[in-house]
C-alpha cells in the first residue's frame, strides 16, 4: 500500500513537474498568508506582519527545492537532467562525438564478433530445449580409464533399464539421409533418435506427433520420420496436409509424421539434422551396420529431481561395471567399466578444449584493440575537458558540487561508450555475417549460425560500460579537479606538463599494444606461406572429388560396387580426365581412422588405413618406393595384399626386407606388396603415422570419395562429373564436386582464421594509434607556434623544423616499438603451436612490422610538421 | 551556510510523532499543525516549514497522513492533513515507545544523582 503510494505519488511528479510544484506553491503561499494573519492578530501592523511571515517561513524557493530533493523522484530527475544535458553537449559538437563513438564501436566490435562466435559455438545453450540444465552425457570410460564419445545400443539398453538416478535416457547416432518427396532426393543429415529422444530434450513438436516407445521395439517395424521446420517449409511446401505424407529414405517408403520446432536441428552445435528417425530403422538405412553391438550412439539423460551429476555417475558406473560381468569379462577393482556423466553442451566431448582455446587466444587478441580504443578515446577525452575547463569552473562557481560535476561527465562518458557498444553490436552483424559466408570445404558438412544474439548484446553493453569507467574516469576525475575555482583565473591553455605527458603515455601503450597484434597477424601469415608450402608428399592440383554415401542412398553393398566401377567407366569417359580412382579417407581432412594390425602372430601395431581403388597411387602421384601398386587383379577372390609406407615399413621390418611379408588385420592374413613413400595424412604438423593401404575390392568401406585428376584445371569438369553419377540413378542427390586442393584447404583453417583476425585487429589497432599519434603531433605542433616562429625568424629553414617536428614524433613511435617488441616477444610463444616450423620470435616478422610502425609514425607526424613548419613567424609571434 | 534557530532543534524523527498526535485530534492545514506543536510545547519547538512540508510528504506517501484540498473557515483554499487508520496506529505505536524510553532515561538519570 504505502509502495505504491510512493510509487504513484512519485510518477504523478515526474509526470507532471508543473502541477506539483505548483501545488507546493500554494501550499508555501496559504501558510505566509495564515502567518501573516496571525502576526496581525497579535498585535502586528499588516506590513510588519507581512516581513515577520516571510522571515518565518525563509526563502520560498529553498522550501520548494527542499521538498522536492526529498522524494525518490528527484534522483531520477537529476539522471534525467543529466542525460538530456549530456545529449545536448554531445549534440552540439557532433564531429567529436561521431569520432568518439566510431573508436569505441571498433574496439567494442572487434570484442563483440570474437564473443559471438565463441557464444554460437561454446556457450550458447542447445536451442530449442527445455530445462538443459537437467541433461547430461553419458560417456562409456573404458577398463583402462580412456572415455569413448559413443556406445553400443546394447550398452544404452542396459543402463536406461536399470538407472535410478535419471529420469530417462536416450540415445542417439548420425545418418546420412537422402529423402526424395517425389523426385530427385535431398541429402541432408539424420538422427536415428530412441524413442523418449524427444521426450527427455523436452522438444514439443509443431505440428503432428513425435515418437512412441512402441516405435523402439522391433527392428524395422515403423518407417516414420520427423523432419525439421525448415525442411518441411522448403521441401514438403509447408502445409499441414504434409503430415501422413509418403516420402523415401534412402531407398526405403516412410511416412512424415511430425515437424520439429524452428530453432531445433539436433545437440551438436554445426551438425544441422533435418530429419530424425527411430533407431529401429537402421538396419533398413544403414545396412552395413551393426544395431546393437557397434558403439554408435551418443547417450544422453536428463537427471532425477534431487539427483546430482556426481550421484548419477556412481550409480551409472556401477552399472557399467555390472554390465562387464555379465558378459563373462573379469572386472579389476581399479579398472572397471564406468560412465562419466557431464552437462550437455552443444558440442561432442573433447572438442570443446581446443576450440575454446583458440577463441580465447583471438578474444584476448580483440581485447587488444578494445584496450587501444579505450586509450585513445581517453587521451581525446581528457583533450576534449582541457577545452571545457573554463566551463566546469563556472559552474563549479554557481554551486554545482564536485560530486555532481563528475556524476554529469560520467553520464557523457557512458552515453557516448553506450553508443559505441551499438555500434560494436552492429559491426559485429555485418561481421558474422562475412564470417558465416566465410568458405568452408563443401564436405566438412558444418553449418554455423554465428550471429549475435541477446546475451552476445548484454556482453557489448557490459564491456562497453566497463571500458568506459576505466577509461572514463581518470580525464573525469582530472576534468571536475578540486582546483576549479583557481581555473577561472588561470589561462585557457592549460599549465603544467602533465597532461601532454599523460597523452603521450598514452599513444606509447596505443602503438606497443598494436604493434603485438600485427607481430601476432605477421606470424600467422608466415605459418600459413609456410604451410602452403609444406610438401604433403602427393599431388593435389588438378583433382577433383566428389563424396559418396551410396549406403545413404539404401544401397546394399554389391549394388554400391556396381555403381563405383559404373561411375568409373564414365568418369574415365569424359575428355580430359586422366586418371580416376576412389578412397575411403580423403588426405588432410584432420580426420583419422585409428586401427591396428597383428605382426608374428601376437604384436598389435597400431595403424592408421584406407581402403582405395586401384589407381589411387598415379591419381595422387604418390610414388611407390618398392614393390606395385594394386591391379584389377586384387579382387575379393584373390590373396589379401596391403600397401605400406616407409614409416611402417621401417619400424616394423627394421632390416629394411619389408616386401613380401605378411600380417593379419581383421583376421586375414595379407602380404605387402608395395612400399609407398610418407605422406602427410591427417594434418600438416602430424608426427607421420604408420600406414596401411588396402584395395576397395577386398576391404570394403561403403563412402567412398571420388578423385579424378584432370589434365589441366578440374572444375569444368565438375558438371560431367555430376552428370555422370545422375545418368546411373536419377534420383540421387546431387554430388557435391570440390577440388582436393580446395577441400585440403581445411588443414590450414585455423592459421587462415586467425591471420585473417589478427590482422584485421592489428590493423584497426595501427589506424587508432596512428591516428592519435597525429593528434598529439598537432596539439605539440599548435602550442609550439610560439618556438618555431622564433626558430624560424632566427634563420631555421623549413627542413630543419620539418626535422625537429618528426623527430618527436619518431621518438614516441620508437619507445612503443621497443615495449611492443617486448611484449611481442614475451607473449607470442602463446600461438606457437599453430606456427608449424616458424618460429614465435621470427625475425622477419618482428623487423618488417615496425619497419611498418616507423614508417606510419613518419607520416603521421609528417602533416602535423608541415603544418609548424609553415608557420610566417610574424603571425606566430604576435599570436599571444 | 544555513544558519539554525535554536529553538527547532527538534530530536531527529520527533517531528513526524508532533504531527501525527496534533492531527489525532482533527484535521489540520500546515500553518495550524505549526502553531498548535509551538503553543502546545510553549514555544519550545517551533517548526521550519520547510521541514514540515517535507515530512507531510514523506507521511503522505508512507501511508499515515491523507491530504485533500479544501476551504478554511475564514474562506480560503488550504491543503488539510487527516489522520489514517494507519497513522493512528503509527502514533499509539510511538507514544509508547517513546514514553518507555523516556521513563529509562529518566530512571538512568536518577540512579547517577
Amino acid at each position: 500500500m504505502s509502495l505504491w503510494r510512493q510509487l504513484t505519488r512519485g510518477l504523478r511528479v515526474l509526470t507532471s513537474r508543473h502541477a506539483a510544484d505548483r501545488d507546493l506553491d500554494d501550499e508555501v503561499q496559504h501558510y505566509i498568508e495564515e502567518a501573516t494573519e496571525a502576526y496581525v492578530a497579535s498585535g502586528l501592523s499588516p506590513a510588519e506582519a507581512r516581513r515577520a511571515a516571510r522571515r518565518e517561513v525563509g526563502n520560498a524557493t529553498n522550501v520548494r527545492e527542499q521538498v522536492r530533493d526529498n522524494g525518490w523522484e528527484s534522483a531520477v530527475g537529476t539522471i534525467v537532467a543529466d542525460v538530456r544535458f549530456a545529449g545536448r553537449m554531445l549534440w552540439k559538437s557532433p564531429v567529436f562525438t561521431l569520432v568518439v563513438v566510431f573508436v569505441i564501436s571498433l574496439g567494442s566490435g572487434a570484442v563483440t564478433t570474437i564473443f559471438s562466435g565463441m557464444n554460437a559455438l561454446l556457450l550458447r545453450p542447445v536451442p530449442g530445449i527445455t530445462g538443459i540444465d537437467r541433461l547430461v552425457t553419458l560417456r562409456p570410460a573404458r577398463a583402462d580409464g580412456t572415455v569413448a564419445q559413443q556406445g553400443s545400443y546394447a550398452y544404452y539398453a542396459y543402463l536406461r533399464e536399470r538407472s535410478h538416478t535419471m529420469d530417462g535416457i536416450a540415445a542417439w547416432g548420425r545418418v546420412s539421409l537422402s529423402i526424395a518427396a517425389g523426385g530427385q532426393g535431398t541429402a541432408v543429415l539424420g538422427n536415428m533418435v530412441s524413442g523418449n529422444y524427444f521426450d527427455v530434450l523436452g522438444v514439443r513438436p509443431v505440428l503432428g506427433r513425435f515418437f512412441t516407445a512402441d516405435e523402439e521395439r522391433t527392428p524395422g517395424s515403423h518407417p516414420v520420420v520427423v523432419v525439421s521446420q525448415s525442411f518441411w517449409r522448403s521441401r514438403l511446401g509447408g502445409e499441414k496436409a504434409a503430415i501422413g505424407r509418403p516420402v523415401v529414405l534412402n531407398g526405403v517408403p516412410f511416412t512424415v509424421i511430425g515437424v520439429a520446432p524452428e530453432e531445433f536441428h539436433g545437440i551438436f552445435t554445426g551438425l544441422r539434422a533435418d530429419a530424425w528417425v527411430p533407431l529401429m530403422m537402421q538396419p533398413q538405412l544403414r545396412p552395413r551396420s551393426n544395431l546393437t553391438n557397434a558403439s554408435w550412439l551418443w547417450l544422453f539423460g536428463r537427471l532425477r529431481d534431487g539427483m546430482e551429476v556426481q550421484s548419477a555417475q556412481q550409480e551409472l558406473s556401477s552399472l557399467a561395471a555390472a554390465r562387464a560381468v555379465d558378459l563373462g569379462q573379469s572386472v579389476a577393482p581399479g579398472a572397471a567399466p564406468a560412465v562419466r556423466v557431464s552437462s550437455l553442451t552443444g558440442l561432442p566431448n573433447g572438442e570443446g578444449g581446443p576450440l575454446l582455446g583458440f577463441m580465447g587466444l583471438l578474444l584476448g587478441a580483440a581485447s587488444l584493440v578494445l584496450l587501444i580504443a579505450g586509450v585513445n578515446v581517453a587521451a581525446m577525452l581528457s583533450a576534449r575537458y582541457v577545452t571545457r575547463r573554463r566551463e566546469m569552473a563556472v559552474r563549479a562557481a554557481l554551486g554545482a558540487g564536485r560530486s555532481r560535476l563528475l556524476r554529469q561527465l560520467l553520464t557523457e562518458i557512458l552515453a557516448l561508450f553506450l553508443l559505441g557498444a551499438l555500434g560494436g553490436f552492429m559491426i559485429a552483424l555485418l561481421a558474422t555475417a562475412a564470417l558465416e559466408r566465410f568458405p568452408l570445404p563443401e564436405n566438412a558438412r558444418l553449418s554455423l549460425e554465428l550471429s549475435p544474439d541477446f546475451r552476445v548484446l548484454t556482453f557489448a553493453m557490459g564491456v562497453s560500460l566497463l571500458t568506459g569507467l576505466v577509461f572514463g574516469l581518470a580525464p573525469a576525475l582530472q576534468a571536475a579537479g578540486r582546483d576549479l575555482t583557481s581555473r577561472l583565473r588561470d589561462d585557457s591553455t592549460g599549465s603544467g606538463s602533465r597532461r601532454p605527458f599523460m597523452s603521450r603515455m598514452l599513444i606509447v601503450a596505443q602503438l606497443a599494444l598494436s604493434l603485438v597484434l600485427l607481430v601476432a597477424g605477421g606470424l600467422f601469415l608466415r605459418a600459413l606461406n609456410h604451410g602452403q608450402r609444406i610438401d604433403p608428399g602427393f599431388d593435389a592440383s588438378n583433382v577433383a572429388l566428389a563424396s559418396l554415401e551410396p549406403e545413404s542412398w539404401g544401397y546394399d553393398p554389391a549394388e554400391a560396387r556396381r555403381f563405383y566401377l559404373t561411375l568409373r567407366e564414365r568418369v574415365e569417359a569424359i575428355p580430359g580426365v586422366e586418371v580416376v580412382s576412389y578412397t575411403g579417407r580423403v588426405p588432410l581432412m584432420m580426420s583419422s581412422s585409428p586401427d591396428e594390425i597383428t605382426i608374428d602372430g601376437s604384436i598389435d601395431v597400431p595403424v592408421h588405413t584406407a581402403s582405395v581403388e586401384v589407381d589411387y597411387f598415379p591419381v595422387l602421384r604418390l610414388p611407390l618406393l618398392e614393390g606395385r601398386a594394386f591391379g584389377r587383379s586384387d579382387d575379393e577372390r584373390a590373396a589379401r595384399v596391403a600397401v605400406v609406407n616407409e614409416t611402417l615399413a621401417r619400424r616394423v621390418w627394421p632390416d629394411g626386407r619389408a616386401l613380401g611379408r605378411t600380417f593379419r588385420f581383421r583376421d586375414r592374413p595379407t602380404t605387402v606388396v608395395g612400399i609407398a613413400r610418407d605422406a602427410k595424412y591427417a594434418t600438416l604438423d602430424e608426427a607421420t603415422p604408420s600406414f596401411v593401404y588396402f584395395p576397395l575390392a577386398q576391404v570394403w568401406q561403403p563412402t567412398q570419395a571420388l578423385l579424378v585428376r584432370t589434365a589441366a584445371d578440374p572444375r569444368p569438369s565438375a558438371r560431367a562429373i555430376q552428370e555422370a553419377v545422375l545418368s546411373i540413378d536419377a534420383l540421387l542427390p546431387h554430388p557435391g564436386i570440390t577440388t582436393l586442393r580446395e577441400a585440403s584447404a581445411i588443414v590450414l583453417l585455423p592459421q587462415r582464421a586467425a591471420a585473417i583476425v589478427t590482422g584485421m585487429l592489428g590493423i584497426v589497432g595501427l589506424l587508432l594509434a596512428a591516428a592519435g599519434l597525429y593528434g598529439v603531433m598537432a596539439f605539440s605542433a599548435s602550442r609550439r607556434t610560439r618556438e618555431i616562429g622564433i626558430r624560424v625568424a632566427l634563420g631555421a629553414d623549413e627542413s630543419s623544423v620539418l626535422r625537429l617536428m618528426i623527430r618527436d614524433g619518431l621518438r614516441l613511435a620508437s619507445i612503443g616499438i621497443v615495449i611492443g617488441l617486448v611484449l611481442a616477444g614475451l607473449t607470442t610463444r602463446l600461438i606457437s603451436s599453430w606456427l608449424f616450423d616458424v618460429s614465435p620470435l621470427d625475425g622477419l616478422t618482428f623487423a618488417g612490422m615496425s619497419a611498418i610502425f616507423i614508417v606510419v609514425a613518419i607520416v603521421a607526424s609528417y602533416v602535423p610538421a608541415r603544418r609548424a613548419a609553415a608557420v610566417d613567424p610574424l603571425v606566430a609571434l604576435r599570436a599571444e | 551556510m544555513t544558519h539554525e534557530p535554536p529553538t527547532t532543534d527538534l530530536i531527529q524523527g520527533t517531528l513526524d510523532m508532533l504531527i501525527l498526535k496534533a492531527l489525532s485530534l482533527e484535521p489540520m492545514h500546515g500553518f495550524g499543525i505549526s502553531r498548535r506543536i509551538e503553543q502546545t510545547s510553549r514555544g519550545v519547538f517551533k517548526v521550519n516549514p520547510g521541514s514540515l512540508l517535507t515530512a507531510f510528504q514523506r507521511l503522505e506517501r508512507a501511508g499515515l497522513i491523507d491530504a485533500e484540498w479544501r476551504q478554511t473557515d475564514n474562506a480560503r483554499r488550504a491543503k488539510f492533513y487527516t489522520l489514517t487508520h494507519a497513522g493512528r496506529k503509527r502514533l499509539d505505536v510511538e507514544t509508547a515507545n517513546w514514553t518507555r524510553r523516556v521513563s529509562a532515561v529518566a530512571r538512568l538519570l536518577k540512579a547517577e544523582g
